[in-house]
């Protein structure tokens, strides 16, 4: 029997999330000084050491992004921090776990970040819907600048940061960054040209370092106890924990958090409590509607990065749905791909009509099966094309559901051996 | 920026470093497929046509979006690539109406035929524009859209926002369902003020010109002219688009200054009036108060007569000629050269007197040359810029986009004017003071300067006559004008006052645009006078990006005078008094020196005022408009009526020429050849495009033949081209400039010899003055003679608006111009609407003791308190009934800005 390990969400359901008393009290901001007293190259250093990696769904290397928009920042006066919190992926929520459960130890994460790049403000763009999270982190703000962790001259080091929460409108495309950033600055959620990369050329034409709420939670963990301890847990291309989020078909919905090198079947079988109503399992959407499907056969695949990539699969957001063998795939498909065409911006061809193209197909192998003039092959050429031609990773989206269900369902599809 | 070796496709090519590679591989012969791009906007990236590969890069990179950088390998065409480009291609096909009605130029379908699109069978997707339920929206007055011909390329979004910078166009909804809005949905209720710029941009039929739509096919037009356009001084280059002999569309031409094809409503939708039914055709002679249709021969002779008559009667100095800023350089040096050697006198003036007299006065006597010392674009690059008097996004459109550019790159802007004008919305600062107290502001801007030691003082020892001694003097007649005191007479906030004399004495480069509001006064050469002081003891002149603009407000003002349509100048400025400049002249012409006369002439204001005095006794008027654009016209009509005979010269029947006792039916700028020049001294040509109406002539023939009824040889010229050489001859300003230099792009002068490339800046070297040095003239602030009284407690000021022109001979003859605005009416503050008890809405009499008129009344925060405003354009009101003719003492110029009177209900607004 597998269990969580909370290292992340240590605090969740100890303290009370609205007050900085208990955080402290439980060991908080801690970290924050410490990192203060360092130089923020050794900060970078450390984090670089620490493996970790973006917890958004890319998976960068966490450090070298800091790294970068440090060297880039020094002819530009100003540096912004960015926090994503526009948490849009279909089947994720890790990120409010942690914001509803122990706001302040993103705002510590941030001080982190912001102090590593010498931002003296920083943002959070949270998702619209989440009220909770931005009363609790209105709240910690207030609190911390009250503690004076937050505010001028933090911790007596001569260092002042200001956090501002901005809120989205329900775009799922201004959690992708650059998109986010222009949104940010006021402007309609159009995604920009890349390069140059927001580490470059960020917020308001400065260098600007864009981490996911659970990136930055992982920091006044890393700073406190050391790269070393956390590159010890996980794997050897993953380290640390994740935190998964599990909807569909199982005994026992919610997030979870596990080191990485669990295998999906721990988590679906065992944390999740497995398939309900006595069915079988038939397949799971790893990392929301961007992800990919797997079928059983994956499911002795260890977490990480590399280890689901090396199957055709991907982490992402952690996010893991599940479907019993009741569930139409065609359908889901279906389904997936009207929420890209509902998504896509309309801004660059390919995935404003690529997007419609590939819906209708879908529609078209529903309702004509092998009479249609579609076939999975036809989709995944059409988003193939849209990958390789589309301006942000929107478009570049829906080849990778289409090519996992070719590797894995592709039988589906196949209406004349049925 | 450095040149850099790049390969495309093999080929190895030179390029600006930095440079767009979209471009860079056009300009080089290598036609990519693009869409989206326009090299006037920034990259958007959103067509996907332009792939290219990039050795040591991965996958397809879009080639607007790369800036070159050395030693790039570029695959600009290969299979993969152009399967892409056809793949891309055949999608926007699939959201796209293919029909189309011809009134358009269509890149997306000229794509369709290189890849073999154009048939449907030949298409991979099926075409889901009819699905989609695509909006029209043809409410503008100017333009239509059609969603289903809009491939949402951005291109019009930017033309508002990063050329026009007007941000009134963007998406509405979005993915496959969007499409263009202005403002919150409807064209006619957003704030497009109908320019153009997004129609002139679309790369498809999305957006086309309403006006002559059901009329327009681009295959039936006969030929494109490019000419320049005949409204204000921008000189904007149009392309006119010519079908049946009639003009049906106007563009602007991409590439060449001073526009690169921007254009304002005027600029695209005002050449109407050249076809108007209203234009003279026929020579008309007035006989017991009616006009009649007579012969050319019988008009001539009859002018002839009457002119040799009035001469020998009361002597030479008993006739006058008013030319026009509307007519061209050749027609209006012909006009002078038959006042001083027909009439034998130098009594020749036009509207120049009625605009920027003052400010030429001014500029000439402290640096030495009248006109404006920079070029259109350094409005952009100037790091500030100090607008005073000038409402330059309604009266230079065109050269407020290069503002709103500058804007956009952090240019400080202050703007000065006791008038909101829509500038006011980019301003960092806004000085609003009392009409008339410029002169105060100003000296309170310098003490300021002077005061925290922001002078440039290696500037006024090497360039101001006097050196830093010349400022002890200023010092003192600036003295008293603290920024308290200041704050008193002019209602300027002291810290405003102050920190916009930091912000231009302190900026690198600063320009000073000026305009109506400082130079129509009775202090006008004063307020310039202040200016220029202050602008001298800073040294924002003799630099690149800094110096003194008067943007001008008519085609041709700048030219008439520079080829010597002015009573006290000979062309290009040489004064009438020049003994040896009148013999070069007069061997030139191939007259006796003996009979140019050496005496300056009478002025605009001052050949009425002699009318009405009986000295003057016939006139000869040329395009121009007295009777709307003069002072006190009451005063006015009387001197008229006083001639004895009056020859207006014109296309449209106007208030004057309905006045005279001839009139001559002329030519539009449309339908002859010639130059104008603009603003910043650029001498541009005009073409002709359409053919004289009925027997309307063409105005140089006009006069010559004329002169030659009366016995005089003005000149036998095969063409334009001969006069302009004769110009060049004659005004060294000129002498390097000739039709073939400017057939491609303007000149700007001075340009001595025709190796020279012409001057964009002016005074880099040394100002235009004897010794080479500017002067500071110090001024004192004066208060204004009129003032409100309890009997005319109101003081109104004058001036216009985009959508007319003038004395709206030509602007209100254009249906799509009246449809933004053709009424008159008068603005004032809301407070004094309740304190009065007037309604918006209300008919209202204007009146004070020179005259009256009625129009609507407004309310509107952009007027202060006591203060009104009108627009003269509309003849229905004449604003001009209550303007003085207190002349400016130095430059004779009318102070219309300025006149006190009482405004009465007559009737409330209809409910």
């Amino acid at each position: 029997m597998i269990s969580e390990k909370r290292i992340i969400l240590k605090n969740a359901g100890r303290i009370n999330p609205g007050k900085i008393e208990d955080y402290i009290a439980a060991g908080g901001y801690r970290s924050a000084g410490i990192a203060l007293e360092k130089d923020e190259t050794e900060i970078i250093d450390i984090v670089i050491r620490s493996r970790l990696r973006g917890r958004g769904g890319a998976g960068f290397t966490t450090g070298l992004k800091m790294k970068y928009t440090n060297q880039s920042g020094i002819i530009s006066p100003g540096r912004y921090l960015i926090c994503n919190a526009d948490e849009g992926e279909p089947g994720t929520f890790k990120d409010r776990a942690i914001m509803e459960n122990d706001p302040h130890l993103l705002i510590e994460g941030m001080i982190i970040a912001a102090y590593s790049i010498k931002a003296s403000k920083a943002y959070i763009y949270l998702r619209g819907e989440y009220f909770r999270s931005n009363e609790l982190l209105s709240g910690a703000i207030r609190q911390a600048k009250e503690h004076e962790f937050l505010g001028r001259n933090i911790f007596g080091t001569g260092y002042s940061l200001d956090i501002e929460i901005k809120t989205g409108a329900g775009s799922y495309l201004c959690g992708e960054e650059l998109t986010l950033i222009e949104s940010l600055e006021g402007k309609r959620g159009y995604p920009r040209i890349k390069p140059p990369f927001p580490t470059e050329k960020g917020l308001f034409g400065d260098p600007t370092l864009v981490y996911n709420v659970e990136t930055l939670s992982n920091l006044p963990l890393i700073i406190e106890h050391g790269a070393e301890y956390f590159s010890s847990i996980g794997t050897a291309d993953s380290a640390g924990t994740k935190i998964i989020t599990i909807s569909g078909d199982v005994i026992n919905p919610g997030y979870f958090e596990v080191e990485m090198g669990v295998t999906l079947r721990d988590i679906i079988f065992e944390l999740a409590g497995g398939i309900p109503d006595g069915r079988n399992f038939k397949a799971a959407l790893l990392g929301g509607a961007s992800g990919t499907f797997i079928d059983s056969t994956a499911l002795g695949t260890p977490l990480g990065y590399d280890s689901l990539k090396s199957i055709g699969a991907v982490l992402g957001s952690g996010a893991i749905m599940v479907m019993n063998d009741q569930r139409d795939i065609l359908k889901m498909t279906h389904s997936i791909l009207k929420f890209f065409g509902h998504e896509s911006c309309g801004k660059c061809v390919p995935c404003r009509i690529g997007n419609s193209v590939l819906t209708d197909g879908m529609e078209d192998i529903i309702k004509r099966r092998d009479k249609s003039r579609y076939n999975l092959d036809l989709l995944i050429y059409e988003a193939d094309y849209m990958s390789k031609t589309s301006l942000c990773p929107l478009g570049q989206s829906p080849v990778l559901p289409l090519k996992s269900l070719k590797r894995y369902f592709e039988k589906e599809f196949r209406f004349d051996i049925k | 920026m450095n040149y850099v070796s790049i390969s495309i496709d093999g080929k190895n090519i030179l390029a600006w470093e930095g440079g767009n590679l979209l471009q860079v591989a056009r300009e080089n012969g290598f036609d990519i497929p693009g869409l989206c791009y326009h090299k006037k906007l920034t990259p958007t990236g959103a067509c996907r046509l332009c792939v290219i590969k990039i050795k040591g890069q991965n996958g397809l990179v879009m080639s607007c979006t790369v800036t070159v950088k050395e030693g790039m390998e570029i695959t600009a065409f290969d299979d993969e690539l152009e399967e892409t480009r056809r793949h891309t291609l055949d999608y926007l096909l699939a959201e796209h109406n293919d029909e189309s009605d011809g009134t358009y130029k269509d890149e997306l379908w000229d794509l369709a035929i290189r890849y073999n699109l154009d048939k449907r069978e030949n298409r991979k997707y099926p075409n889901i524009c009819r699905n989609l339920d695509y909006k029209k929206d043809i409410s503008s007055q100017v333009l239509e859209y059609d969603a289903s011909k809009c491939i949402k390329c951005f291109r019009c979004i930017k033309a508002c926002e990063e050329v026009q910078g007007k941000n009134v166009l963007s998406f509405s909804e979005r993915g496959i369902y969007s499409h263009i809005i202005a403002g919150f949905d409807k064209w006619i209720e957003s704030e497009c003020d109908g320019c153009g710029e997004c129609v002139q941009l679309c790369p498809t039929g999305a957006l086309v010109e309403k006006p002559h739509r059901e009329e327009i096919k681009l295959y039936k037009i006969e030929k494109k002219i490019i000419t320049t356009c005949p409204y204000c001084g921008v000189g904007c280059q149009l392309e006119l688009l010519v079908q049946n002999g009639r003009i049906l569309r106007s563009n602007g031409v991409e590439g060449i200054l001073p526009n690169d094809g921007r254009l304002c409503v005027k600029g695209r939708f005002g050449f109407d009036f050249v076809h108007d039914k209203e234009r003279l055709t026929k020579p008309l002679l007035k006989r017991n108060g009616t006009f009649t249709e007579i012969t050319w021969d019988e008009a001539l002779s009859l002018v002839a007569s009457k002119f040799l008559m009035i001469r020998e009667k009361y002597g030479n100095e008993s006739l006058a000629g008013y030319t026009s800023a509307k007519c061209t350089n050749e027609e209006n040096y012909l006009f002078q050269k038959f006042v001083r050697i027909v009439f034998a006198n130098n009594n020749i003036d036009y509207c120049t007197r009625l605009c920027h007299a003052s400010t030429v006065t001014a500029m000439l006597r402290s640096i030495g040359d009248g006109a404006g010392s920079n070029s259109i674009e350094d409005f952009e690059l100037t790091d500030c810029l100090f607008v005073t008097g000038n409402n330059i996004i309604e009266t230079h459109p065109v050269t407020a986009t290069y503002i709103k550019s500058g804007k956009r790159k952090g240019q400080k802007l202050i703007v000065c004017d006791p008038k909101w004008t829509p500038l006011v919305r980019y301003a960092d600062i806004w000085l609003q003071p009392r009409l008339g107290t410029d002169v105060a502001l100003l000296n309170g801007m310098i003490k300021v300067i002077l005061d925290e030691n922001l002078t440039d003082e290696k500037f006024i020892k090497e360039r101001v006559y006097g050196g830093t001694d010349s400022l002890e003097e200023l010092k003192i007649a600036v003295q008293e004008y603290t920024p308290g005191q200041v704050e008193r007479i002019t209602n300027v906030p002291q810290d405003l006052l102050t920190e916009a004399a930091r912000i231009y004495a302190c900026a690198k480069t600063a320009i000073i645009a000026t305009g109506m509001g400082m130079s129509q006064q009775v202090v006008g050469t004063n307020n310039v006078f202040a200016l220029i002081n202050m602008m001298l003891i800073t040294g924002q002149i003799g630099k690149m990006h800094a110096g003194l603009c008067p943007p001008r407000g008519q085609n041709n003002v700048q030219g008439a005078t520079d080829v010597g349509c002015s009573p006290i100048y000979y062309p290009g400025y040489i004064p009438i008094i020049d003994d040896e400049n009148r013999k070069r002249i007069a061997a030139l012409w191939k007259v006796r020196p003996e009979n140019l006369s050496g005496k300056p002439g009478l002025s605009t204001v001052e050949i009425v005022n002699a009318a009405y005095d009986g000295k003057i006794k016939g006139m000869y008027i040329m395009g121009e408009n007295p009777m709307v654009t003069d002072p006190d016209l009451n005063h006015t009509e009387k001197a008229f009526h006083k001639l004895e005979f009056l020859v207006v010269q014109d296309i449209f029947m106007t208030e004057t020429a309905r006045i005279a006792d001839l009139v001559l039916p002329a030519s539009s700028f449309a339908e002859k050849n010639g130059t104008f020049v603009n603003s910043d001294r650029r001498v541009l040509r005009v073409r002709k495009a359409v053919d004289l109406p009925g027997e309307a002539r063409e105005d140089r023939q006009i006069i010559a033949d004329i002169a030659e009824k009366m016995g005089y040889d003005i000149g036998n010229y095969n063409s334009e081209s001969e006069i302009f050489d004769e110009i060049a001859k004659a005004a060294h300003i000129m002498a390097g400039i000739s039709y073939e230099r400017i057939d491609h792009q303007g000149i700007q002068w001075p340009c001595p010899d025709k190796d020279h490339p012409g001057t964009g800046t002016l005074f880099l070297e040394r100002f235009n003055t004897s010794d080479g040095k500017a002067r500071i003239n110090p001024v004192r602030f004066v208060e204004q003679t009129e003032k409100p009284t309890e009997r005319f407690p109101f003081i109104l000021n004058t001036g216009r608006i985009l959508f007319q022109y003038h004395s709206s001979t030509m602007s209100g003859k254009n249906r799509t111009l009246n449809q933004f605005a053709n009424k008159s009416y008068i603005l004032m503050n809301s407070s004094d609407m309740k304190k009065f008890g007037f309604s918006n809405g209300d008919t209202v009499k204007v009146w004070n003791e020179r005259g009256e008129l009625i129009t609507t009344l407004r309310e509107s925060e952009e007027v202060a308190q006591g203060e009104l405003f009108m627009p003269w354009h509309f003849s229905e009101s004449h604003v001009n009934n209550l303007t003085r003719n207190d002349l400016d003492p130095y430059s004779k110029i009318a102070p219309f800005k300025l006149s006190a009177c009482k405004i009465e209900k007559i009737q409330t607004r209809e409910s």
